[in-house]
């Protein structure tokens, strides 16, 4: 049974601003509810209010323009990113993560902006919109603010948001469009499970760009290499730039190897 | 808080706990007891019904989040005391041990079926990866999914024959 708690479901913007800046820190955000009623579930969280996004006039769906690039936003569930063509054709690497994320059922009801809010080191949306290029905008009574996701995040669980703020739109710019890119996911069984390294790596217009989960305290991006640069300059920035822990799921050295065996694959699968 | 559902066609009216998951709500509340917790963490899938048209994990759904929802569970699946096409494949293929999974895995098998009318066994394994077996190994399984999606040719071939 979950602890007690009280619950909203606001119509409109303003509304979840508000309760967001008068509960300050006492109120969590349900989107999905795949992490959230789970960590209260296991007493990690406790909230006094649990505040239902989905019913936010204008919180779903994913929009692409050249103008805005691609928006998604706090109802975005990972399997509308699957449906989606615009993804589909304009940034296949985005799609490529959301596959990997956990089972059918869960992508159907898991959201983009959850996945990366809760700043798991293993999130797997993280490495695409690293190596997209994709900024967050976050909005509170206060106002409005827009973080590039290579500052996004701070530490284990933790991110640029603070209590009274809303993640509001992951907005990957038109510049990316077009973007070559895969991402492999070490499990333990090949069915859904938690990835134990992930790497993202893409291609775009000479540059280069790694996105690598389960390496380090958060979500990292490797950026400043080039798409003719040598192989073993790339495996030195991965290898810089990762500082995993050894766990329960594999030792230190596993993943520092792994790590590696993944970005030379996906050097070269990369077209 | 008041909320209403349809669940497999009948419209329910009750009170519930906000802190309610829909699985104990649909368990507890409305007797609904095919659908099973197994792990409660999203893990097992034994509690997967249809929300809107949508596989998803009732136990990480609150009951208040499904107000004005229409859900269907495993006690839908069978019309007019006829078992489904994926029953009768479940039950041909021996892919029913214990049971306690069996309503879950449905309720994804359907889901893949809507979207898949012919999947391949890679499709097959891709569409049931959230819902776990500890019984049958998944061969009988996958070998149900196959006939009832009228590849029995290929269900029989699948390594071990159960009929």
């Amino acid at each position: 049974m979950l602890q007690r708690f009280q619950y909203a479901a606001p119509a409109t913007r303003d509304e979840l601003l508000g309760l967001l800046a008068e509960r300050k820190g006492r109120a969590r955000l349900l989107a999905g509810g795949t992490d959230l009623l789970v960590n209260i579930r296991n007493g990690a969280m406790k909230p006094e209010l649990v505040i239902n996004v989905k019913k936010v006039q204008g919180y779903s769906g994913i929009t692409w323009s050249r103008s805005e690039g691609l928006v998604m936003r706090p109802a975005t569930t990972i399997n509308d990113v699957l449906r989606d063509k615009n993804v589909r054709d304009l940034f296949p690497l985005l799609s490529e993560c959301a596959h990997d994320l956990a089972s059918y059922q869960i992508r159907n009801r898991a959201t983009v902006i959850g996945n990366v809010v809760n700043a798991s080191p293993c999130s797997d949306m993280a490495p695409a919109l690293l190596c997209l290029g994709a900024k967050a905008v976050i909005a509170s009574k206060r106002g409005e603010r827009e973080v590039p996701f290579a500052e996004f995040f701070k530490g284990v669980k933790k991110t640029v948001v603070q209590d009274d703020e809303i993640l509001e739109r992951i907005v990957v710019p038109a510049a990316s469009s077009g973007a070559r890119g895969l991402y492999r996911k070490l499990k333990r069984i090949n069915g859904h499970d938690l990835g134990i390294v992930g790497v993202a790596l893409m291609k775009k217009d000479g540059l280069l760009r790694l996105g690598i989960s389960s390496s380090a305290p958060t979500p990292i991006l490797v950026d400043g290499l080039k798409e003719r640069d040598d192989i073993e300059t790339i495996v030195a920035a991965a290898r810089g730039a990762i500082s995993p822990i050894g766990d329960v799921r594999c030792s230190k050295e596993y993943r520092e190897y792994m790590v590696e065996v993944f970005v030379k694959r996906l050097f070269a699968e990369v077209k | 808080m008041r909320v209403h559902v349809t669940v497999n066609g009948r419209v329910f009216e009750r009170d519930v706990e906000e802190h309610k998951t829909l699985l104990r709500f649909l368990r507890e509340d409305l007797g609904f007891t095919g659908t099973k917790e197994g792990c409660g963490a999203g893990e097992c899938g034994a509690c997967t019904i249809f929300l809107d048209g949508k596989t998803v994990n009732s136990c990480m759904v609150l009951a208040v989040e499904a107000d004005g929802s229409a859900i269907e569970t495993i006690e839908g699946e069978a019309k007019d005391g006829r078992l489904s096409v994926i029953q009768e494949a479940f039950d041909r293929h021996h892919a029913v041990q214990c049971g306690f999974c069996t309503g879950g895995m449905v309720m994804s098998v359907r889901e893949l079926l809507q979207r898949t009318p012919k999947p391949s066994v890679d499709q097959i394994k891709e569409g049931i990866e959230g819902n776990f077996c500890r019984c049958t190994g998944y061969q009988q399984i996958i070998e149900a999914v196959l006939d009832a999606s009228g590849q029995k040719e290929l269900a029989d071939k699948g390594g071990l024959k159960h009929a």
